[in-house]
């Protein structure tokens, strides 16, 4: 023993042990367990939501969610930094928004990139696109406006018959047009790639566009399902009948209870409380009363009911 | 100054082969309550032996989808998420039990800060893990994890949507971070023992 340790110890009885003995059988014990629960139960891994699937399957959503973001109210649009300059939408506390503190570092303008960017790309290949993105482009905004908000209200009159989608008729100008070319790059597999495209091609594994582009509508449709939304315990729930992040469930508790529950900046208080929390443990051996906490809940006494036993001391209750 | 025998001197003092490897112990640790430590460790070992071979593989493996040799790779993965349950249910527990015993005392409060922390990188490390299995759950996680990144300005630098940086996070940084916090964590419960109970030198109550 080093000189620390004897001294530590100096009047208590001690007993035979086997260190790497005891780390073995529980080695093995878990080695078990993990293959027969990994056999048994497998692992959740529940299929991405992709373009192409949603173009086929849901051409409806599709439309509307790419007319959306073209009318500017993809949630990015204004979120402030690090995606946009505006800066009055960052989640504040008490005047403190630290999301401000650091700028746009991930610049993401959701009309442009992820709708028209990748529509000049269909315009290479479809010249009818290619006009309809000159006439979208050389109008005002308010007439831009004009044809996308027309559009959108037709969408709800829409019909979907075997994948082909009929719009009631109207004033939509090009934006029809667009919104097939849209479809079309869906369909053809070819909409993420477009978003994700960058100068480091072939190498892209920021998929930062792709990602944003169904978050509003479709992707929170499927969460929704899968009891997966914010209000469902969120991202501590796994796909399936799988335990997920179980650990979480202190935190996402949070965003279930006022004021998180309605708060506009509902991820920094949660946040916040979370950390304090974290803290609190953390410095646990010098915060008076969570210190002499143990002593109260008596629990040691079961721990070591063998030891007080042995001094004459009646196991606990 | 001699360092050998400074370095010689040091582990004298602080960490004898008998406290590195031990033999005997005090007659006290004599509950369920002192495995849940090594369950951690154990579940651990599993997590950094299967996560390696995942990342050899690369994940159209160990999604199943790239024959042959596709199907042990979906088990591989298998074992990687029971891994982790096991590891935290663990790490909880283990957690728990030494809140019970109030073990920070007699001087033992860097192990305990040091496991609290182990316990804040493990949860950020798995929350990297989430989001590196490429699939719906990333997805969702992704976007959902991304405000509150944001909210405290953490997003500035880390973004949950880049794949890149999230797959360099989970298999080589944060698992290097918690290996080096665990390590040090068992330096000191190594050097220092196991902590007495409470009111070990008292008359009983």
């Amino acid at each position: 023993m080093s000189k620390r340790t004897e001294a530590y110890l100096q009047g208590v009885p001690t007993k035979p042990y086997d260190l790497l003995r005891e780390g073995l059988i529980v080695l093995t014990l878990a080695v078990i367990a993990i293959v027969v629960l990994a056999a048994v139960f497998s692992s959740p891994d529940y299929p991405t939501v992709r373009g192409e699937d949603v173009a086929k399957l849901q051409p409806l959503a599709y439309l509307k969610t790419s007319a959306n973001i073209l009318a500017g109210n993809h949630s990015v649009q204004d979120y402030g930094p690090p995606y946009t300059s505006n800066t009055e939408n960052a989640q504040s506390l008490y005047g403190i928004a630290p999301a401000n503190w650091f700028g746009v570092t991930i610049p993401v303008d959701p009309s442009r990139d992820l709708v028209l960017q990748p529509l000049e790309r269909v315009a290479t290949l479809n010249p009818g696109v290619a006009s309809a993105l000159d006439t979208y482009q050389a109008a005002s905004a308010d007439q831009q406006q004009a044809w996308v908000s027309a559009y959108l209200d037709a969408l709800d009159g829409a019909t979907e018959e075997s994948g082909v989608v009929t719009i009631p008729p109207g004033d939509y100008g090009p934006v029809a047009t667009l919104m097939n070319g849209m479809l079309a790059l869906g369909r053809a597999g070819l909409l993420e790639g477009a978003l994700d495209s960058s100068d480091r091609l072939p190498y892209s594994l920021d998929y930062t566009k792709s990602l944003l582009f169904f978050l509003d509508d479709v992707d929170a449709s499927v969460a929704e399902k899968l009891d997966m939304a914010s209000d469902q315990w969120g991202v501590s729930h796994e796909t399936g009948r799988y335990p997920g992040a179980w650990w979480l469930w202190p935190y996402t508790f949070l965003y279930q209870i006022p004021p998180m529950s309605s708060s506009g900046n509902a991820d920094l208080e949660a946040v916040g409380i979370f950390t304090a929390a974290f803290l609190l443990l953390l410095l646990a051996p010098f915060i008076p009363i969570l210190n002499r906490l143990p002593r109260a809940l008596r629990i040691y006494r079961l721990i070591w009911r063998d030891w007080y036993r042995r001094r004459g001391c009646p196991p606990p209750r | 100054m001699n360092l050998t025998r400074s370095a010689q001197r040091l582990l004298t003092d602080n960490l004898s082969l008998e406290d590195a490897l031990p033999t005997r112990l005090p007659a006290y640790v004599n509950s369920i309550a002192y495995l849940f430590g090594v369950t951690t460790l154990s579940a651990l070992g599993l997590l950094v032996v299967t996560g390696v071979t995942m990342a050899l593989f690369g994940p159209d493996w160990y999604h199943g989808r790239q024959a042959p040799g596709s199907g042990l790779g979906r088990f591989v993965n298998s074992l990687h998420f029971w891994s982790v349950q096991l590891f935290f249910f663990a790490l909880v527990a283990h957690l728990a039990s030494k809140f019970a015993m109030a073990a920070w005392r007699d001087g033992r409060w860097k192990t305990w800060t040091l496991g609290a922390l182990a316990l804040g990188v493990a949860i950020f490390t798995a929350l990297t893990g989430f989001l590196a299995q490429t699939n719906w759950d990333s997805q969702w996680i992704a976007l959902q994890a991304k405000d509150a990144m944001n909210a405290v300005g953490v997003g500035a630098f880390f973004n949950t949507m880049n794949t890149g940086q999230v797959l360099t996070l989970h298999v080589v940084a944060l698992p290097l971070l918690l290996v080096l916090v665990v390590g040090a964590h068992l330096f000191f419960i190594r050097r220092d023992g196991p902590v007495k109970p409470i009111d070990a030198g008292k008359p009983n109550e």
